[in-house]
Parts: structure tokens; sequence; C-alpha cells
């Protein structure tokens, strides 16, 4: 296999080296350029609406009133996001780190990859014009699909024990994953089902109309919780796949110390591998928070676009993207309108890199950790 | 109207087209591109123009950049372009500066007619409001004079909707948003609750399926899920139907322009007056009807006809 | 050992290991739900399906398709929402009708769909086929709907070459005589044409079919006005199959009609493609770039490390502000500039100082640098130390040892950043509605006038044809199916772009190994 180099004559070599130093040279132009180009989105929103701001551009009273629903909104979707998007990813990657088997969870992680890449414009058109109606229509079951499940699946687990040992090894945890879902469909189709006689029996027929006149709560079609259902659904397989990538990359030794000392699997994430991974998790959150801050398509068509500042679960809000994407088109440049929308996404930015940059820090530090505790990557 | 009358004007243009085949001489046939520069609730109805402007002369072709009303003003004055439709009349300062370009101001012609129309969900059993109730449901500020906030339907004397009105309406950018606010809410504010959809479409969407739902669109939105509600003005009151909306009784009816650069004393090129023609003839108004828009009277086509020399009896 | 750790009991894990279990069923059962809506609600937008004709309480009787059924407000009982056409009639394409008020059900076999220009579709009965005028004094039934076929087919042949002779002959001629009025051959020549064309329509609007509603009101429907007509009811499930498959077809090459609302979307698919194709000419070079800067020539220090940690970052600022910047930088500052310099003879009537092809892409090529330069990298970053090393060590320079070396190795791994990329920017709306998407573009940026690829023209877009066509039309429910069949199009061309990323990436991971190097 080895062959002597042929290496060139002097002359030829110099002009190499010089050819060499040039191309790199030019690389390291281009890609600072680059790197550069793509850094220039902050300073250029920066230098449009500061100067302004400073100058007295743009009336203060004005942006406190058009600005501040607009961060009460986003903050309130991000949340409502968050609330639906947070224990489904979580539960899904503690069951996929550690309970699944290697294989089904070569297959797992794909299909879930897949749901992140489904584009905003069809999750909302969904979420606006099929979900957010049919919810106000069938509002008592879905709230109820929300106790039901977790207790369907308990219920799961409880007659699970009571099997024999044939049917535990062919219905086992590790794929528990699957075979739960024909179970929670019919759970959900059953809670649809019944809730008409619920309703009737408990809040006179109508849920809304009780809400109304008991609690007080207004309950408008497009609302914090389609649009946290929805945002929730799209920033659930991100979130996923770092807090999964966490889990997984703690160094198997610390499990196999636990399960040695005779703890449950369980136990073992929770008070092992959990902890250890902690700073990988709380940086899959954030990076899920600052996705359903900047989220746009969804929130446009999901939430009524309602300047409301309200805790209200079931009233809708205003974005700032989703502001921007309605408005910024027929804003006149240089326009007091124009800064706000401006200053609006400047905000957004500064907050998406913040919380971005703090995640990866947070990261970075962990992958050093899980290297010096010794494991694979 | 009855079926007849719907289907009078295609058959009467039919047969005009077929009559005036022969006599077209060869020599005059217009040909060009013509531009056009303007709004975009127009553009359904430039673009079917456009295409029967085509099939009547095959050698005419319409390029349309639809961006809005207000880009059709700097355009006209500044001449790169000759024709710009607009949903609303031009302002004061757009005139002002078309007239310092060009020494003459632009020739103004009503096209179409439209309005915005106040929607309830099909089954809402109410039939009317008053402009000072429209006022009281939709602003906060009350300005047309009402006493109180309108916020429950029971408070409309309304018993088989129970709740909170919800109110659904147009994003601030759209041109519908201004002048239902100007028109309706006496320019004061809108509440907060609104919901501002980004189209017209959306608003009829949500009215339809929200029982509790109250919201103002187009009047070529209109499906039979939503009901237009009649206005009331000085104890008079106006259904939103195309006679009403034709002689502007309706509070909330408007029209739609078409504004051209022709200096005065001068006659319009081939295409464009193969355009105006059509558009102020029976089958370009039979297009406006289809589209859901409203139809001129026949007196103001006639109008507009002689005020462009075009011949007045089409 | 591990054979008896397999024999032994599952053990019991208690209520928090199958709740985290239930969470991905439950994600599971989400995406399929949503993955089975849309390919059932997309595709049955094309069957044909069957037509009812409803006799009502009080002896109305109305012709249509179900597409819907409510709960009536305030009282029991369910309302239906029935397709019925005939916008020409009644004002409107569709009629409530409490379920309650239906008297009987039928399909007759002689009920007729027609596709209209104008109006929409028609519903009804056929009575008889001619030129106009035509007396319906004896109709015959039977004889009718096969001539209606031979004389739409009859129409579409005339259609057909007319537009050859407009495309082909006429507008040339219109350009020669734009550029040069004096030119007698060509007018004449011109004249002669649009003598031929206005004879073929002429031809073309002799003819009509008298049709009838099922509530007895008679249309004479001029032919050349319809575009296609059938007899659902009458129809054996294999013609349907086939009527499905030539309705697929047609949504996918024809343009949109009705103000999007009905027709196909080939315009949209194309403008998707061309901006993808163009970002991704854009992107790949500097996103490789960039990487290869990053990875093999920078000095591997704090700073680099930063510059790392806020080029991924990037990926995760929201796609709204990519496209705030696009349009106060490419839109606004440039495009202006660029007006100013090269097109102010249009001006104010803005050329490039407004939203197009080229901003688009550049927009969303900005947007996807961070896929592609963290892909790139990754896949730099598997390479072994030792293979640079021995390039290096048998005399090679760092440039000869990059692009024979290390480049080729590397090209999977940029291949998946590119198709990642290319994935995202398919999928994304919201900087596109500030940077040249269109509504209808009647003209798509590229045709036979020169300079070919009109890169300042605004296109439209899949993504954005659902959401304007969802909130901007006329009617969405008539919009509906359109959006459902759009949003299926769109996900499928996802889908399939990722699967491909995802197995190249398997492919490549399976060949190089394991991490060499961590990043």
């Amino acid at each position: 296999m080895i062959e002597p180099s042929r290496l060139a004559s002097p002359p030829r070599s110099h002009w190499r080296h010089q050819r060499d130093r040039l191309a790199t040279g030019l690389i390291a132009a281009g890609g600072i350029g680059v790197v550069g180009a793509v850094m220039a989105i902050g300073a250029f929103l920066a230098f449009e609406v500061l100067p302004a701001l400073a100058g007295g551009g743009i009336d203060t009273e004005r942006l406190r009133d058009a600005l501040t629903p607009m961060a009460w909104g986003t903050l309130k979707a991000a949340l409502g996001a968050m609330v639906f998007a947070i224990p489904l990813a979580l539960g899904a990657a503690m069951h996929s780190a550690l309970f699944m088997s290697q294989r089904l969870r070569s297959r797992m992680k794909p299909s879930l990859e897949m749901m992140e890449a489904l584009p905003g414009v069809v999750v909302g058109f969904i979420a606006g014009l099929v979900l957010a109606p049919w919810i106000e229509r069938h509002l008592a079951g879905s709230l109820a699909l929300l106790a039901i499940l977790p207790l369907g699946v308990l219920l799961a687990a409880a007659s699970w024990r009571r099997l024999s040992v044939g049917w535990r090894r062919r219905l086992p945890l590790s794929r528990a994953g699957l075979w739960l879902i024909p179970w929670l469909a019919l759970l959900g189709y059953a809670s649809f089902a019944l809730s008409p006689i619920v309703e009737a029996r408990l809040f006179g027929g109508d849920l809304r109309v009780w809400l109304d006149a008991e609690l007080g709560l207004d309950y408008a079609t497009r609302n914090a919780l389609i649009v946290g259902l929805a945002m929730g659904f799209a920033v659930m397989p991100s979130v996923y796949a770092l807090a999964e990538d966490a889990l997984s990359g703690v160094p198997s030794r610390l499990g196999e110390g636990a399960h040695a000392l005779g703890a449950t699997r369980w136990q073992t994430l929770w008070r092992v591998v959990l902890p250890a991974a902690a700073p990988g998790i709380f940086a899959a959150v954030m990076i899920g928070a600052g996705r359903a801050v900047g989220e746009t398509m969804i929130v446009l068509m999901a939430s009524g676009n309602t300047a409301l500042m309200s805790l209200n679960p079931f009233e809708g809000m205003r974005t700032m993207a989703a502001g921007i994407a309605v408005e910024m088109p027929e804003a006149v440049p240089g326009s007091e309108e124009y800064l706000l929308l401006m200053l609006a996404a400047l905000l957004l930015f500064a907050f998406t890199f913040l919380v971005n940059t703090l995640a990866e820090v947070v990261r970075s530090r962990l992958r050093r950790r899980y290297r010096w505790l010794g494991g694979a990557p | 109207m009855t079926i007849q009358g719907k289907w009078r004007w295609p058959r009467a243009c039919l047969a005009a087209l077929w009559l005036s085949l022969p006599a077209s001489a060869a020599a005059d046939e217009p040909v060009g591109t013509l531009g056009m520069v303007g709004s975009d609730t127009m553009a359904g109805l430039m673009l079917r123009w456009g295409e029967q402007l085509a099939a009547r002369h095959p050698g005419i072709r319409l390029q349309l950049q639809a961006s809005g009303s207000a880009s059709a003003p700097p355009a006209l004055a500044a001449g790169t372009t000759r024709i710009g439709p607009m949903s609303r009349p031009m302002r004061d300062h757009e005139r002002t500066a078309f007239i310092e370009e060009h020494g003459y101001p632009p020739v103004e012609l009503e096209v179409a007619r439209d309005a915005l129309v106040v929607i309830v969900h099909r089954h809402n059993p109410l039939e009317f409001l008053s402009l000072a109730q429209v006022d009281a449901i939709f602003s906060r500020t009350r300005r047309c004079g009402a006493e109180r906030e309108l916020d429950r339907w029971e408070r409309l004397g309304v018993e088989t909707i129970e709740g909170r009105i919800e109110l659904h309406g147009r994003n601030s950018a759209s041109g519908s948003y201004g002048l239902f606010r100007q028109r309706a809410l006496c320019g004061g504010e809108y509440r907060r609750r609104l919901n501002e959809h980004p189209g017209a479409a959306a608003v009829v969407a949500a009215v339809t399926e929200n029982p509790e739902g109250i919201g103002y669109a187009g009047l070529n939105h209109l499906t039979p899920g939503v009901k237009a509600l009649a206005l009331e003005v000085n104890g008079n009151r106006y259904r939103p139907d195309a006679e009403r909306v034709r002689q502007g009784d309706y509070p909330l009816s408007r029209s739609l322009y078409l504004y051209a650069n022709l200096p005065p004393g001068e006659a319009l090129s081939g295409p464009e007056r193969a355009l105006l023609e059509l558009i102020l003839s029976p089958e370009g108004q039979a297009t406006v009807s289809e589209l859901g828009f409203v139809a001129l009277s026949g007196e103001a086509l006639a109008q507009q006809r002689r005020r462009l020399g075009l011949d007045t009896s089409p | 050992m591990k054979r008896r750790a397999v024999r032994r009991l599952p053990r019991s894990e208690g209520p928090w290991a199958w709740l985290a279990a239930g969470s991905v069923a439950v994600s599971l059962l989400m995406l399929g739900g949503l993955l089975l809506l849309i390919a059932v609600r997309g595709l049955g937008h094309f069957w044909p399906a069957s037509v009812a004709l409803v006799t009502l309480d009080d002896g109305r009787a109305i012709a249509g398709r179900a597409t819907r059924e409510l709960p009536l407000v305030g009282q029991e009982g369910n309302e239906r929402l029935y397709f019925t056409g005939n916008r020409d009639f009644d004002g409107h394409v569709w009629e409530w009708i409490p379920v309650s008020a239906i008297a009987s059900q039928q399909r007759p076999v002689d009920l007729v769909v027609l596709e209209r220009r104008r109006y929409g579709d028609f519903i009804g009965r056929l009575v008889a086929v001619g030129p106009v005028g035509l007396s319906v004094d004896h109709p015959d039934q039977e004889a009718v709907w096969p001539r209606l076929q031979a004389r739409l087919q009859a129409q579409q042949a005339l259609r057909d070459e007319r537009d050859r002779l407009v495309r082909d002959t006429l507008r040339p001629l219109v350009q020669r005589v734009d550029a040069n009025p004096g030119d007698h051959d060509a007018r004449e020549a011109l004249a002669e044409v649009n003598d031929k064309v206005r004879a073929l329509q002429a031809g073309m609007h002799g003819e009509v079919a008298i049709v009838e509603s099922v509530g007895g009101r008679r249309l004479e429907q001029p032919l050349d006005e319809v575009l296609r007509a059938w007899r659902p009811n009458a129809m054996s499930p294999v013609e349907k199959l086939m009527a499905w498959a030539q309705n697929v077809w047609r949504f996918l090459s024809e343009g949109p009609r009705d103000v999007n609302a009905t027709g196909g979307v080939w315009p949209a698919i194309f403008g998707t493609v061309l901006m993808v194709l163009l970002m991704s000419l854009l992107v790949t070079p500097f996103g490789v770039l960039a990487a290869v800067y990053l990875n093999e020539v920078a000095h591997q220090g704090r700073m680099t490390h930063l510059v790392r940690i806020a080029v991924r970052n990037l990926a995760g600022v929201p796609s709204i502000v990519y496209g705030v910047f696009g349009l106060g930088v490419f839109v606004y500052g440039i495009g202006s500039s660029l007006d100013e310099w090269f097109f102010s003879d249009a001006l104010p009537s803005p050329t490039f100082g407004t939203g197009g092809l080229l901003w688009a892409s550049l927009t969303l090529a900005l947007l996807t640098l961070p896929v592609v330069i963290v892909a790139t990298e990754e896949g730099l970053a598997r390479i072994p130390v030792e293979q640079r090393e021995g390039a290096l060590a048998l005399g090679a320079t760092r440039l000869e040892t990059l692009t024979r070396v290390v480049l080729p190795m590397a090209v999977p791994a940029m291949l998946t950043g590119v198709i990642l990329a290319v994935a995202r920017a398919a999928g994304e709306v919201a900087p596109l509605m500030l940077v040249g998407v269109a509504k209808l573009a009647p003209q798509v940026p590229v045709d036979g006038e020169f300079p070919y690829l009109h890169l300042e023209r605004k296109f439209m877009h899949l993504g954005y044809h659902i959401y304007d066509t969802a909130f901007h039309g006329n009617d969405v429910q008539a919009a509906m199916p359109v959006v459902y069949a759009t949003a299926l199009l769109l996900v499928l061309v996802i889908l399939l772009l990722n699967l491909t990323a995802i197995l190249l990436r398997h492919y490549f991971r399976a060949r190089h190994g394991v991490l060499a190097r961590q990043p």
C-alpha cells in the first residue's frame, strides 16, 4: 500500500505553497465574511431601532401601549406551548433513552424528527381552522382528556401487573409506547362520546356557559389552549431530541452501578441519570422555549390576534412574531409603525439569542463533564 | 332578481360580440401591453377583466401589480402606469402630487360598488342593529353616542344565544379596518377583545363556526354560513342588498375606482380604450356581480362613458 | 448471565415509568392523527363524490354533496351543509339544511355536474345540447349525454388550437408591432391571425347546453365556458378511480382558478422549487466555506468556540426575524439602491426595491446557513485526524489535503446539510410574506422573454398558498379541499426530503464509524 510520495521539484513546491497560503487566506476571508454576514442580523436590527429610540423617534407612550400586549401574548403563548411540550417531550425522552430497545429507538427518533419537520403553516391551519372550532364544540371532552389519558395509562399499568407472565413478555414496558396507542385512542373516543352526558349532569348542558356564569371565564374560539397544543406539538420534537441526547449521553457506568445495587430502572433514572443530565435537559427546555417564542405561522393562524392581557387560558393573544408578519408588509419604512415592528423583531432576536446561548454554554459544559466522567461520546 | 335578469347581460354581450366581429377593421386593431399598479381587493376583478379583454382583442395583454391601493397614486403621478385600480378614493395629498407632476387632475372612474357588511352566525335571531349599537359592540370609546357598552347577547335582547359577544374583524393594516373604524365607530378605538383576522374570508369562517360571534367583511365574502344584518340610520333600516349598495344608502357602502392619467382633450390609446369599453359595458359589469360586488347603475355607466367619450349606447 | 437476566420476570417499574411510556404513545398518536387527517382530506378532495337529490318537508328539492354536519345552535338535532353549486341562480354555493327537514334522499343517475369557468360548478339535469336558440320540445335524455361529451371534446380541440395560435403566432407578432409600430407586414399578419383567433372563438361561442336545476330553473349554458362534465351517480368505482387519478394530475399540472379556491397549484409548485433551488445554489458554497474555515483553518481557540456557539444559536433565531432583516437590508436597502442605479427609468414603481424571487432566496439562504454550517462541520469533525496527517505526511499541502482528502469524505455530510436546509426552507412561510411571495402571480418567474429568469418577480409558494387560500380567499369553506390537498403535497415533499437526509446520514455514520473528534 505504501507508495513513495512524489515530491515536487522545489520551484513547483514554492508555487504550491504560495497557492496554499493564498487559498487558506481566501477561505479564512470567506469564512469570516459568511459568519459576519450571519451575525449582521443583530447589528442591523440594533442600528435601525436604537438611534430612533434614543433620539425620541418613537412616542414612548404609544410604544408601551402597543408593545406590552404583544410581549405579554408572546410569553403567554410560549408558556402554553411549554406546558404541553415539556411533559410529553421529557417523558418520551426518558422512556426512549432508558426503556426502549436500541432497535425501536433508532426507529423512534427519526419519526419524531419528521414531526419536527412538519411546516408551521400546516400545523397552524389544522389548529386554527379545524381543531379550534372542533374543540369549542367538544370542550368538555377535550378537557376531560387531559385527565383521562394519564389515568388510562396508569390503569393499563395496574392491569399489566395482573397479567400472566406470557402476556407480560408479549407486551413489555419497552414497547409500551406502541401498544398503548390503540388503548389511548379508544379512551379518547370514549371521552368524546360520553362527555355530553357528563356535561349535561354537571354543567347544565354547556361547559362554556357554565365557565362564563360560574367562573367568569370567557371562551374564545382561538385561544391560548389551542395555541399551546399546536405549538407544543411543534416544539416537542426538538425538546425531545435534545433531552434524549442528554439522557443517553450519561456514562453507562453510573447507571450500571445503580442497577447492581438493586435499583429499578426508574429509580436509576430518577436518582442517578437525571441529576447527571439535568443541565442538558434544562438546555433542551430553553431551546424549546426559544422556538416557541419565535414561532409565527401557528400563532398567526390559531391565536385570534387579540391584543388582550389576561391570564385566562381560554382567551386569545397577540404575539410579536405574528404582529410582525401581518403588519410589516404594509408598514412604510421609517414610520413609527415600522420602527415599532423593528423593535419587536430586535426583542425577539435578543431574547432567543440569549436563551440559546445560555443553553449552548450549558450543553458544552455538560459534554465536557461526560467526557471527564469517562462516558462513550 | 330573476334568472332572466341575471342572464340577460352575458347573453346580450355574446350577441354583441358576435355582431361586432365583421365590423372590426384590421388596421386599428388595438395591440399592446397594459400595465396596472394598485389595489389587491380588485385583483380578482382586474384579472377577470383581463381574460375577457384577451378574448375580445387577442393582441392586448394585461399586466397587474396588485400590492395595495396605496401603491397606485405614486405610480400614476410618476407616469409608470397610466391606469391605477383603487378600492378607496384618492386622498387630497395624492391628488395634489399628481397635479403637481402633470398639471391636470387624474380621471376618476367608478367601476363597481362594494360594502362592508356586519355579520352574525346564521342561527342568530338578530335582524338589524343601529349604527350606535354597532359602535357600542365594537368600540371602547363609543363615539357614535351609545350610552352603555354592549358586550353580552342578552343585552341586545337575543335569547337563544348566551354569553359574551365575540368580536371578529380585520388586522390594522387593512383598508376595511380603517373604513369600518371611520364609518361605524365614528373614528373611535376598537375594543381590545377584537379578534384581528388577517383576511376577510377568515372573519366569515370564524363567525360561521362561532354562534356568539359578530364581525364585518366585504360583500363578496358572504356565505350562507353567516347572516348579514341590516343597519339602522335615523330610523331607516337598510339591508346590504345590491340596490341599497348601488344607491349608497347602506351606510358602509363604498366605490371601487379606476384612476386614469388622461390629459384633457386627448383621446385614449387603443388598448386603454378597449379596456374601459369592456369595464363599462354590460359584459364587464356582469363580471362585477359574478365576483360578488355590485354592478353600477345604468345611469352611472352612461355618465362615465360620456365623460370618456365612449359610445353611450352599448 | 445475560441469558438469565432475560429469562427473569420483567420487573415492575412504578407509575412514572408508565407515564413516560404514555407520553410516547400520545405523541405518536397526535402525529399519526394529524398525518391521517391531512392524507384523508387531501386525497378525498379528488374523488368524484356522488350527488344527492334531497327533497325537503316543504317540497323544495336541492341537489348537492353533503360536506359536513354540525349540531344546531339552541335546538336538538343536527344540520347538514350541502355543496349545491349554481352560484348564478342562488348567489351562493352552499345550503345549510336541518337534518330533520329532509323528507327523502335519492341518487338519480341523470344528475350532471358541470365544471365551469364562471360561477363555479353547476349541478342539475341536462336537457339539450345545440346551437344558440335551439328548441327543447322533445328532449331525448339518452342521446344528449354522449352528444355533450362529444361537443365538449370538440370545444377542447378548438380551445387548444386557439391557445397554440396565440402562443406561437400571435404573441411574437405583437412583440414585433410593439417594438416597431410602423412595421406594416407585421400589422397585416397580425390582423390576419386576429381574425383567425376570432373565428375560432366565434365557433366556440355558438353552442349552448340547456340545463335545468332540480328546482326546475332553466339556463342556457354556453359550452365554451364548460371545462368538464360528469355524472357522478352513474360512474362505476373503476371510472371514479380513473377520474380521481385524472383530478390529481390536473391539480398538480394546472394553475389556480377562482381566486385560488379551485384549480391546481402548478405555479406554486414551480415557485417553491425554483426558490429552493436558487437558495441551495446560494447556501451550499457559503455554508461549506464557513464550515471549512471554522473547522480546518481557524485557530481552535476561545474565539472560534464562541463563533461556533453563535452560529449554532442563529439556527434558533425565529424565521420572522430573518424576514425583517431581508426586508430591511435586501429589499429596502440593496434593492432600492439597485433601482436607483440601474432601473431609474421605472421609478417610483420598484423593480428590485420590492419583494421578489432573488430576495426571498437570499433571505432563506441566510436562514438555512447555520443548518448547512453545523451539518458540514459535524461531517468534517468525524473525519479521523489520521487521514489529514497521512496526507500531510505524504507531502500534500493544506489545500491539497483539503480538496483531495477531507472534502470528498465530507460530501455526504454536506449533502445532508443541504437537504435539511431545503426541507426547512420549503416549509418556511413567515419570512416569505415579507420578502416576495405573492398570492397570485400570473407570470411565472421563468419565461421566453429575455433574460428568461426574472429574479425581481414575485412568485407563488405552496406554504403561502395554504395560508392565503385559508384566510384571504373569497370563501374558506369552498377552498378547504384545496388547502388540504396543498398541505398534503407540502408535507409529502418535506417528509421525503427529510427521509433522504436521515437515510444519507445513517449511511454515512455506518461508513465512517463513531466520532473521531468532538467539535
